[in-house]
């Protein structure tokens, strides 16, 4: 009986192989298509609710927040650009009862393209360096830059940061580039305030910078860098990538070079200055059912050891407080050892719904952050549930956070 | 490897100088039908010819897709393209347009090389070729490809086949097998109109025979010097409810530098 199944099937497998074939071209036929432009601008806005449970003795915290978006970029002339990305975040907190605005001025700047192969840029820049996903070392202008936290995915603290003043230029050559860039001091004074452009957290030093790109082969392109910065010893980054196969990504990002420690730079400790480096490299893996696997390990030189992680944790707290919030402020883990797990499911069981899993696990005190997001999306409305669940020891990287689990509820609308 | 050489050689030349060795071919085969038939990488090569013009071109190609009769998705691409001197296979710098959530994301697709970037977070991000194959993208893997060029040709039949404007048309029937170990699709079918070296149809298949994807090369229209497809209709193989159809529109001819198909140009590349 099965056989005579498999037989008939195979007699009419041409048939309805074209009968598919008629109905694709019948649907082609009646497709209606209106071209769109590219526009100068997009804008977007999205509203949050949150609830948090907290350490202490499991009271809960509600957040609402409102977010508006807008870039806009504008070709004004031959070869010159106009480019402006703001953010503004409002959030109002019950118990106790408080309202906050913070404003992030990302970028604003104009770009002038010389010749196809030469571009200069000035104004506000928000420069990103680095090919990791969990850390970038490489990425040396995300000190102070994130006025905002929204969510603790590195992509987001990525996106909604503060771009540094500077003077840049490109020169492009087939398969490479060399960029320099020159950041000055404005002012050593952070300004908190909602609507500052809060230049002395971005522009509190002098720094320049040089990046050099060269593609080896198509399996092979490094990226070295060199930072400078005022008082300070120079430090190199190598970004690299690589193609091992169909499916699988690898790439390693590195920072090296002479500087003091988190802890001293953390407590203004005498300088305690050794070569130091830091580093984040990792595989991705893509399966055929659309689902993105990528294992990351991150090590920080300049962060304190086993050792010395549990001495500050026995330690003063006004010593820990302030080591952990300068690491937060210069986005550095604060132990050496960290691994990074992320899952990335695109229409996962059915076609718009995104599922993404983030997972840091501490390799020095085992402490662990998961952060699972669901994600659905219209044409221009998407939905999401976020949970992230902080967990381990008290004083741990992730135990001592203050919020146990957080639910979010977000939706986007884009104009 | 003579039929890989003229199809390299056909090609790179210019359309008219392509037109005019068709035609010198059709004469040819009118007083010596035996010994000047063209060849199946011959004429792979002049219907890779009628896809992709021969200089630098930028277009717009807006991707309509449908799963069971139902529109779901709506996206569309600034696309500029250049081939390479070297290899012959097309470099893409590709922009997204629409919807509003996707705008100003930027591809850049060099063979195997494949860089994303995101305007919001600044991350340039190396895709593997497995991930291309997730999205819509995959699909302008048909478009600009240099099929002659990767893959070898074989004449199976010559035949009647209904093109993509449910005409009847008098086709070669082409088995691709790949030359190039890059390549997406491990060997494809083709059909290509006999009159005139067109695409008509081709099936897409992986390593162990399993259908990935048919398409239909139809709406031909009078773009950058000659007729060439303005639509395909893409059938996913594993489920043909699954249907994506192509519109290309807005071509021109555009100066893309050498230096700009590289990782370091994609934050800065924006279309005319």
């Amino acid at each position: 009986m099965r056989a005579l199944f498999l037989i008939a099937l195979l007699i009419t497998a041409p048939a309805r192989a074209a009968d598919d074939d008629a109905a694709a071209l019948g649907l082609a036929d009646k497709t209606v298509t209106q071209a769109e432009q590219a526009r100068d601008w997009h804008m977007f806005s999205e509203a949050a609710w949150s609830v948090s449970t907290l350490r202490t003795a499991g009271a809960a915290q509600q957040l609402e927040r409102l977010s508006f978006g807008v870039a806009y970029d504008k070709a004004f002339a031959p070869g010159w650009r106009a480019i402006f990305s703001d953010r503004l975040d409002t959030r109002w907190q019950q118990e106790p009862s408080s309202q906050d605005n913070i404003n992030t001025l990302q970028d604003a700047y104009v770009s002038w393209q010389v010749q196809p192969d030469r571009i200069g840029d000035l104004g506000r820049i928000n420069t990103r360096y680095g090919v990791a996903y969990g850390y970038n070392p490489t990425d040396y202008f995300r000190t102070s830059a994130v006025r905002s936290t929204v969510s603790s995915d590195p992509a987001s603290q990525r996106e909604n940061r503060l771009g540094s003043v500077m003077a840049r230029g490109q020169i492009l050559w087939a398969d490479g580039s060399l960029t320099a860039l020159y950041s000055p001091r404005l002012t050593g004074h952070r300004n908190t305030s909602a609507f500052s452009p809060d230049f002395g957290a971005t522009n509190g030093s002098e720094r320049w910078l040089l990046a050099a790109s060269q593609r080896i082969s198509h399996q092979l392109a490094p990226q070295l860098l060199v930072l400078g910065a005022a008082g300070e010893p120079l430090q190199f980054g190598v970004n690299l990538t690589a193609l091992l196969n169909d499916a699988t990504v690898a790439n390693l990002e590195l920072s090296a070079g002479r500087s003091a420690s988190l802890l001293t730079r953390a407590l203004s400790l005498p300088a305690d200055t050794a070569l130091r480096s830091r580093l984040a490299s990792g595989i991705t893996y893509t399966t055929s059912s659309k689902l993105s696997l990528t294992l990351e390990y991150e090590y920080n030189g300049t962060a304190l050891d086993r050792d010395g992680w549990d001495a500050l944790g026995r330690g003063s707290l006004v010593a820990y407080g302030r080591y952990r919030g300068y690491a937060a402020d210069v986005q550095d883990p604060p132990t050496q050892h960290r691994v990074f797990l992320r899952a990335f499911w695109q229409d996962a069981w059915f076609n718009h719904f995104d599922l993404t899993a983030n997972v840091f696990v501490d390799a020095v005190d085992r402490s662990r952050q998961c952060w699972v997001e669901a994600r659905y999306h219209w044409t221009q409305i998407d939905v999401a549930l976020q949970w992230q669940h902080n967990d381990g020891a008290l004083r741990s990287q992730y135990g001592s956070l203050p919020e146990r689990r957080i639910w979010q509820a977000l939706a986007r609308y884009f104009f | 490897m003579c039929e890989q050489a003229l199809g390299v050689a056909r090609r790179v030349a210019p359309l008219l100088h392509i037109t005019f060795a068709a035609l010198v071919a059709l004469a040819c085969a009118v007083a010596e039908p035996a010994a000047a038939a063209p060849t199946a990488q011959a004429i792979l090569s002049a219907s890779d010819a009628i896809r992709n013009p021969d200089k630098p071109f930028g277009l717009t190609v807006t991707l309509v897709e449908y799963r069971d009769g139902k529109q779901t998705d709506t996206n569309t691409l600034a696309v500029y393209s250049k081939a390479d001197p070297n290899s012959g296979q097309f470099r893409s710098l590709i922009r997204f347009v629409a919807p509003a959530r996707d705008a100003n994301k930027l591809m850049l697709k060099s063979g195997n090389d494949l860089w994303f970037f995101d305007p919001a977070s600044k991350a340039s991000i190396r895709l593997s070729p497995q991930q291309r194959l997730l999205g819509q993208a995959a699909n302008g893997d048909v478009v600009t490809v240099n099929l002659a060029r990767d893959y070898q040709a074989q004449l199976v039949a010559e035949e009647d086949t209904q093109d993509g404007e449910r005409q009847s048309r008098r086709c070669y029937k082409l088995a691709l097998a790949e030359v190039s170990p890059d390549v997406t699709y491990h060997h494809i079918e083709m059909w290509i109109a006999v009159a005139d070296n067109r695409p008509v149809k081709a099936r897409f298949y992986s390593e162990s025979d399993r259908l990935l994807k048919t398409a239909y090369y139809r709406r031909y229209q009078a773009q950058l010097g000659i007729e060439r497809p303005t639509e395909m209709v893409i059938i996913d193989g594993l489920n043909p409810q699954w249907v994506t159809v192509m519109r290309y529109s807005d071509f021109a001819w555009r100066d893309i530098s050498e230096q700009w198909l590289q990782r370091d140009y994609l934050p800065r590349f924006r279309p005319e």
